[in-house]
């Protein structure tokens, strides 16, 4: 394959994971300011997701209608999620013949549709959260559809690679805008709260309440969002497809191409494997997300270098 | 500025307390609603109202209803104007029940072992044994914590001097908290941003709540008791709450063929063998949970259950034999109740009502029929009720008849005046009678209600009954934080 329609076929993907886990982070927070009494504003999201200056941030973390409507509609806005979809559509165009006809039908129906000033109406005047299930459906229709139609090949494992790869990084960036409440300096009642919504946004509660019973504490929430292996939004659970994708690359590899890689994922995936997290001691959970986070760029860099010929 | 003809057309009924408006204008609570919706415009609303009917069907908020043939599926009807009280009322509200459900509590206890409440004198003992949900059962059984009201809808209505009268203590297995939950996901939708800017309490602990209370009665020692809902099943019409509780809480959602009991202990048929459960919370009622001891032709319960809830080797929520405590001509006594066990005087009053087995009350209530709601006793869902005013003389025939029959299956009460709230319906406001429905949540560490409740509407015009099976819809209600 390519060194280029590999680059754009892993790019397509991690665009639209991108895409969803922003939405989906979009989603909870918007449901917490309805909802929660101790709700936190917007200005982290803004940091997080958003390309605005701090004067700027401080105008528009006040106006719901503003933020959402910067953070998913701004075209001006480079990460937005329209132009992680504009992105998207024109990675899929670029290698129509390595994708199926049905996939790039979904990406291209996706951008007619976040293009629809209808949708824009819906998210920032009547109901964000429909607008918002709207096109997180539109998210769900495309991975849908990869995993219906396209042949398990050399592009299929680009995707899935960029798909698991955004995954693990937008979930430990996710965790890291939600770190404080993991701090034992938050008032209880409060960090279980926040920690809901940090389950809410990585679709985690449901597995959550029926796996611990009801009870949130850090120490769990940890627990699940780093080890578990059945949890798809997981750390250990990226890492592991990461790996099995990666082995899948052997041989169409250059040996030495593959050593690196399988050697970095290998120490990610291990790193998390046997690291020893406490939510007592913040610093080193911090640190531990850096790192990872770390780790999981250098993993993108070396597909860059020894995948994609970007050196 | 135009006139707002949406607020300023509004009907008020002659001799009804309304909910938002009194003769000065707005009350207090309902201003920052009111200045919300006073600048949209008229298709706005309706937009509104069409996006929450949307809402509701595609979140599956819906009931079942069989009778009519075919299965068909139906939204709970919603209103989009939510029901506010201010904070003082509220904290009223939460102390009556808190007190009353202290008091009822204690009256099961008390009934069901040494029956002071009846060798002092307080209540007649016919009135206790004649009532058909009082379980012999139940007698000398010790439930956990001593707690039998786990879960109570106190339904509250308002009369036209503005005073809060409780109408039934739902001690059984009341329904209806995951509307309350619904509408109130479902106002935050249509009406963005309004909500934080209200000081609403919010209601979203409940399931928490509920959750914590149901752990806290395992009795075993083991590191965490295993909770189940058991639900009769899809058929049921709260299907949907059944399963939208099991859910928030995690826990299985179960069904009598699920379960087996062995040796007074029960358990769960699951692909890993036989597991153990500790906590039942039912909604299964009394008469059909043990086909060894009560209906023997249930196929709704678990043969067995009632011996090991008797030895303590499983926990029941609420606790069987609830409905001596609900019984509508026990509820006569509530008030004497709380005299006697507590203390206190009550804090929220009873409607007068009137027992038919008295011949004298009897003839009192023949006389002025018109002016009378006639009950049965052991009914409920707005079934076997005459309203005087709107019965035909042969209805009233007919009632008298079954009354002088068995005058101790009826009770009779004076016409309450509900109070009306503004419903927005084809396209405008209109008044329609409302009662509140708050849950509370008898736990080891005490009693939590949650600042909110069911407000439900009965949507046909000039209608008293509020019951979902009889046309009633239901209302998001917000319960205003202090303020500061």
């Amino acid at each position: 394959m390519l060194s280029r329609v590999a680059d754009t076929i892993y790019w397509l993907a991690r665009y639209l994971e991108r895409s969803q886990a922003m939405l989906q982070v979009l989603r909870i927070n918007y449901i917490a300011s309805q909802d929660e009494q101790a709700f936190e504003g917007w200005k982290p999201l803004l940091y997080t997701y958003g390309d605005l200056t701090e004067e700027e941030v401080t105008a528009t973390a006040a106006d719901t209608a503003l933020v959402l409507g910067h953070l998913i509609f701004d075209r001006e806005n480079a990460v937005s999620v329209y132009n992680n979809i504009v992105q998207g559509r024109e990675n899929a165009r670029a290698v129509q013949d390595h994708i199926t006809k049905e996939v790039w039908l979904s990406l291209n129906d996706y951008y007619h549709v976040i293009r629809q000033d209808e949708v824009a109406r819906q998210v920032q005047v009547e109901d964000p959260v429909s607008g918002i299930d709207f096109l997180i459906k539109q998210g769900l229709l495309f991975a849908g559809t990869v995993q219906h139609t396209m042949p398990r090949d050399e592009g299929y494992v680009f995707l899935s690679m960029g798909k698991f790869l955004e995954r693990a990084l937008q979930t430990t960036d996710i965790m890291r805008l939600k770190r404080e409440a993991f701090s034992p300096a938050t008032e209880p009642h409060q960090s279980a709260s926040a920690l809901r919504y940090l389950l809410y946004a990585l679709f985690g509660y449901e597995l959550y309440t029926k796996t611990y019973k009801g009870v949130i504490t850090p120490e769990n929430v940890l627990e699940m969002l780093v080890y578990d292996e059945d949890f798809p939004h997981s750390l250990a659970y990226s890492l592991a497809q990461l790996v099995r994708y990666c082995e899948r690359l052997r041989d169409d590899s250059l040996p030495e191409s593959y050593d690196h890689l399988h050697f970095l994922i290998g120490k990610a995936k291990n790193n998390v494997a046997y690291s020893s997290l406490t939510a007592i001691d913040g610093p080193a959970l911090e640190q531990f997300l850096k790192q990872t986070r770390g780790e999981l760029l250098d993993i993108a860099a070396a597909l860059n270098t020894y995948y994609f010929g970007n050196s | 500025m135009p006139e707002n003809t949406l607020l300023n057309s509004y009907p008020e009924l002659a001799n009804v307390w309304d909910e938002m408006f009194r003769a000065e204008g707005t009350r207090p609570e309902y201003r920052h609603f009111v200045t919300a919706i006073e600048n949209l415009a008229g298709t706005e609303m309706t937009r509104k109202a069409e996006l929450a009917k949307k809402l509701f069907l595609s979140q599956g908020v819906t009931f079942t209803v069989y009778n009519s043939g075919e299965g068909i599926e139906k939204i709970f009807p919603f209103d989009i104007i939510p029901r506010i009280i201010n904070h003082a009322e509220w904290q009223r509200i939460e102390a009556g029940i808190k007190q009353r459900l202290k008091a009822l509590n204690i009256f099961l206890k008390d009934i069901y072992h040494q029956q002071f409440i009846l060798k002092d004198g307080i209540m007649p003992a016919a009135l206790v044994y004649s009532c058909p949900q009082f379980l012999r059962e139940m007698m000398n059984v010790n439930v956990p914590h001593d707690i039998y009201t786990h879960i109570a809808g106190v339904d509250l209505i308002r009369d036209n001097d503005g005073e809060l009268y409780v109408l039934e203590d739902n001690l059984r297995t009341p329904s209806g908290v995951s509307y309350m939950l619904e509408n109130r996901s479902i106002t935050y939708r249509i009406f963005p941003d309004l909500l934080p800017k209200s000081n609403v309490l919010p209601v979203k602990d409940y399931p928490d709540l509920l959750f914590r209370n149901l752990l806290a009665l395992g009795s075993r020692q083991a590191s965490e008791a295993t909770v189940v809902l058991l639900s009769p099943g899809i058929y049921n019409s709260a299907y949907f709450e059944h399963s939208a509780l099991a859910r928030l809480m995690g826990i299985r959602l179960v069904e009598s063929r699920d379960l087996i009991v062995h040796n007074h202990f029960v358990y769960m048929k699951t692909t890993r063998g036989l597991e153990r459960v500790d906590v039942i919370y039912r909604r299964v009622d009394d008469e059909y949970i043990d086909p060894l001891v009560f209906r023997p032709d249930s196929a709704l319960g678990v043969s067995g259950l009632y011996w090991a809830y008797r030895k303590g080797n499983v926990a029941i929520v609420n606790a069987m034999g609830n409905g001596v405590a609900d019984d509508k001509a026990v509820y006569c006594y509530v008030p004497d109740m709380i005299r006697y066990y507590l203390n206190e005087e009550p804090i929220l009053k009873n409607v007068p009502t009137h027992r038919l087995d008295d011949p004298d009350k009897r003839q009192h209530v023949f006389d002025n029929m018109e002016r009378m709601v006639i009950k049965r006793t052991n009914e409920s869902g707005g079934y076997g009720m005459l309203i005087g005013n709107c019965a035909t003389d042969e209805e009233m025939a007919d009632f008298r008849t079954a009354i002088s029959q068995d005058p101790r299956s009826f009770i009779a009460q004076p016409i309450i005046n509900l109070s009306s709230s503004p419903c927005y319906i084809d396209g405008v406001l209109q008044p329609r009678r409302v009662d509140l429905r708050p849950f509370a949540l008898y736990g080891p560490s005490g009693i939590d209600i949650v600042p909110g409740g069911l407000t439900r509407v009965a949507l046909r015009e000039g209608s008293l009954v509020v019951n979902s099976s009889q046309g009633g819809g239901s209302k998001d209600t917000w319960v205003l934080g202090p303020e500061n």
